[in-house]
């Protein structure tokens, strides 16, 4: 079983969370789409807290050894998803970046060429 | 009449001339370029080139556009590989019919172009790549890098079945078709034995030309010992994937 003083603690860090993210969303500083990982950890942890049996039921289902212990998992798991995501969004704008550095300077060079009455 | 519109017909068909463009990457080559394209220019004048300054940090920009080439300034360095897809974007924009891409450092002898080029003009090939191994003569660089592009030679003939024994030559000549590939698909960095596996899962038909290198005179190579551990890791994986990916593809 978890604490209870755990349990609260883990509310009000799992409420920041979620108000950190919410602010930097209002101000446009996030973009939704690449928050929807963040949000759906938090929810994850929300349902854990709210109902601690169901952390109990994961931690007997695979056999690990204590609560605590299945909790990290799941937080190292939600980690590393997010970080997979990261990569991937930085390897498609990588893309991007390069398609539009190579039209771009294929334009200067057509820019140029007009200016020079070619 | 019909004998008018026959001979009309005839100067048209003479009149296509296949659009030829040698697409030159350079990366800091200040010492060289000029030599590379003065010399091009004066043995090929019917030929196009395009020099793809990558974002030179010394006076290659300077230098070429001083002297009013044709160059694409790359406005940040987008390494090897994005210079020449820019290239052949760029013959893909115009309509070139054929590339040629030789360095920009001037290891690559230009005088087997017009044999190289007729390879493919003939339909004998899609694409041709310089080798320096079908013969024994001139700079057949070091004995660790043989090694190594033995070891992605054999890769790549595992991989694809086709084997080119000078898989890592920048010095290639390639039609239409794969200038279109090329353009919308062309490894970043190291890009030349993983375009090789691109080429071969594509169906096309590649050939060797035996061609003699000359060592670089100026510049640096891009691949230092240091690099060449993560190069081999680098390619090997790459051109892994690429075969992999091929063939999940093929089978839908």
């Amino acid at each position: 079983m978890i604490p209870v003083t755990l349990r609260i603690t883990l509310i009000f860090a799992v409420i920041s969370y979620f108000v950190f993210i919410l602010y930097y969303l209002k101000n446009k500083m996030l973009e939704l789409k690449y928050t929807l990982i963040w949000l759906a950890a938090g929810l994850v942890m929300i349902v854990l807290i709210a109902f601690p049996e169901l952390l109990m039921t994961f931690v007997a289902f695979f056999g690990i050894e204590s609560n605590m212990n299945g909790l990290y998992i799941l937080v190292l798991a939600f980690i590393i998803m997010t970080l997979m995501t990261l990569t991937s969004i930085v390897s498609r704008q990588n893309l991007k970046i390069r398609i539009l550095v190579q039209e771009l300077s294929i334009l200067e060079k057509r820019i140029r060429e007009l200016e020079n009455g070619e | 009449m019909i004998f008018t519109e026959y001979t009309t017909a005839l100067k048209v068909r003479e009149a296509v001339v296949l659009k030829i463009l040698i697409i030159i990457p350079a990366f800091n080559e200040e010492g060289s370029i000029e030599r590379v394209v003065n010399d091009l220019t004066e043995r090929f004048p019917q030929y196009d080139y395009l020099v793809v300054n990558d974002g030179s940090t010394d006076g290659t920009k300077d230098i070429c556009n001083g002297n009013g080439y044709h160059v694409v300034n790359l406005i940040v360095n987008m390494g090897i590989g994005g210079a020449v897809q820019t290239g052949y974007r760029y013959a893909v924009n115009n309509r070139y019919d054929i590339t040629v891409q030789i360095d920009g450092d001037g290891q690559h002898d230009v005088s087997y172009l017009e044999e190289m080029i007729r390879l493919i003009e003939d339909g004998r090939a899609d694409i041709v790549i310089g080798s320096r191994f079908l013969g024994t003569e001139g700079f057949q660089s070091t004995r660790l890098r043989r090694t190594g592009i033995v070891f992605l030679s054999m890769l790549g003939k595992i991989l694809t079945g086709v084997r080119v024994r000078d898989i890592t030559s920048g010095y290639r000549v390639v039609n239409s078709k794969f200038i279109h590939i090329f353009a919308q698909d062309y490894p970043a960095d190291y890009p030349e034995p993983e375009a090789m596996v691109i080429a071969a899962v594509h169906g096309g038909r590649i050939l060797e030309y035996p061609v003699v290198m000359r060592e670089r005179k100026t510049g640096e190579s891009s691949i230092t010992i240091k690099k060449s551990v993560y190069y081999m890791c680098k390619v090997t994986l790459a051109m892994i994937i690429r075969r992999i990916s091929f063939g999940i593809r093929r089978q839908k």
